[in-house]
């Protein structure tokens, strides 16, 4: 019989709950990078190492990257965005690791990341222009654009979780395909080119990510921004 | 394929702490330390700023230091000048009061050698002329020498004031009577006589030789003098001549 390889199964229960593998993948992931962060903040000095340089020059990326989208000041973006791009990132190299399926190939994975996205969009969008300022976003430019804007609302989520689940899963499945037909060294240059394919993916979610979000608090001008990629659908 | 709700709520849980832990350990920290860093840049800036501007306040006041330095030196170069001025101009005078002193000295020495020079001339003359008559009158005969002069010192006498005639008679003495050579019995005899014409009296007359008289006669006592001879003679034309060149 032979098993789909979109099934999930538990490793294990902790008491009711259900853990699988891209759970324990993705809390590996969270207390690799926690455990960094702390290592490396301890040593920040006003006269950087190689390690605190570079993640200096991570930060003031990120921080340009969200005031070139929102025309804003990016400290209360920084670390969601920042966070987003670093965990999709690690979770699309855990690829590389050999028997370990990325986080971010699988669904639940994708929309968990999604769903974050959109309560901080929701959340800073009503922080920024009140409640009703927020509801009021949807009647623009007229009220009989409520139902698009809403269906709009919810396409652009599906369209996260679809894009990174599609690209990731989509490579997986590449490389265990050629890997079954071939020997063992063939899927190298793929899993390179996954290297490449989960970098830009990562960038691409943090940067929609700013977009809706710059979009929902108005900063910026509160004019919707455009997406990198024009109509929001990229594959790989 | 199945959507685990599980696997959803737990990846959720993750990813939220996940941002916590990064919030908290690495974008605050990096965050901080790179405000730190441009405050202190900032400061540093402030500081060489001030540093600059210290500089350059002690930059103009060297600059102002080294100007009145200038000043002062210019200023003491021109006393300086002033002085040496004054003092050259002290020395060129004494030096020049010094030189017209030496100057009118030298005059005055040059006019005594002058002087002296034209004295000594005369002096010559004087003798040269003595010569020249002495040599004149050797070619005449003795008798000359003094008989032409008899007649002469006689109304030289007899020219004399009375009371040079009564004190040359009075004191019985012989009369003196100085001549170039040995008077003669004759000379002497007319002496006597035309001196009792003169005095008034008989006198007798002692004849005294004087080479230098050249001709005449002359008659020296303690209280008159007669002189009747070319030596006498010349003297007075050398006396006139002396007293026309002065």
């Amino acid at each position: 019989m032979i098993r789909s390889p979109l099934m999930l199964e538990p490793l294990f229960h902790v008491g009711t709950v259900p853990v699988t593998a891209p759970v324990l993948v993705a809390s590996a992931i969270v207390l690799s990078l926690g455990a960094g962060a702390r290592l490396a903040s301890r040593r920040f000095a006003l006269r950087p190492s190689r390690l605190q340089a570079t993640i200096e020059l991570f930060v003031a990326a990120v921080d340009e990257q969200i005031k070139g989208v929102m025309q804003a000041d990016p400290a209360p973006y920084r670390a969601l965005i920042g966070t987003i791009f670093l965990f999709v990132l690690a979770a699309n190299w855990t690829s590389l690791i050999p028997g370990v399926d990325p986080p971010t190939a699988r669904l639940e994975t994708d929309a968990a990341l999604a769903f974050i996205v959109v309560c901080a969009t929701i959340g800073l969008g009503v922080r920024a222009r009140g409640l009703r300022g927020y509801l009021a976003t949807f009647a623009e430019p007229s009220w009989a654009m409520i139902p698009l804007n809403v269906v709009e609302q919810i396409t652009r989520a599906f369209s996260l979780v679809i894009r990174l689940f599609g690209n990731v899963m989509s490579g997986v499945f590449v490389v265990g395909i050629v890997l079954s037909l071939a020997g063992l060294l063939v899927p190298i240059p793929l899993m390179a080119l996954d290297l490449l394919t989960g970098a830009v993916q990562a960038y691409i979610f943090a940067v929609l990510a700013t977009v809706f979000i710059g979009a929902a608090v108005g900063e910026g001008g509160g004019q919707r921004a455009s997406t990198p990629n024009g109509d929001g659908n990229e594959q790989h | 394929m199945r959507f685990d709700w599980w696997t959803f709520a737990l990846q959720t849980v993750n990813v939220l702490i996940l941002l916590w832990i990064l919030s908290r350990f690495l974008f605050r920290p990096a965050a901080d330390i790179i405000k730190a860093r441009q405050a202190e840049a900032g400061k540093l800036l402030s500081d060489a700023a001030a540093a600059r501007e210290s500089a350059e306040a002690e930059r103009r006041k060297a600059a102002a230091f080294e100007q009145e330095l200038s000043a002062r030196r210019a200023e003491a170069l021109h006393t300086a000048e002033q002085d040496a001025s004054a003092r050259r101009q002290a020395l060129i005078d004494a030096a020049r009061k010094e030189a017209e002193q030496l100057r009118l000295a030298a005059r005055v020495v040059i006019a005594q050698a002058r002087e002296a020079e034209a004295e000594a001339a005369d002096d010559r003359a004087s003798r040269l002329a003595v010569d020249i008559a002495a040599k004149l009158i050797d070619r005449m005969p003795e008798s000359a020498r003094v008989a032409g002069f008899i007649e002469g010192l006689v109304e030289a006498v007899a020219a004399l004031p009375l009371e040079t005639r009564v004190e040359l008679a009075a004191e019985g003495a012989p009369i003196p009577v100085t001549a170039p050579r040995a008077l003669a019995e004759i000379e002497i005899g007319e002496l006597e006589a035309g001196l009792r014409r003169a005095l008034g009296r008989v006198v007798r007359v002692q004849g005294r030789i004087d080479a230098g008289l050249i001709a005449g006669l002359e008659i020296e006592t303690a209280h008159a003098r007669v002189r009747n001879s070319l030596r006498a003679d010349l003297e007075a034309i050398q006396n006139k001549l002396l007293t026309r060149d002065g």
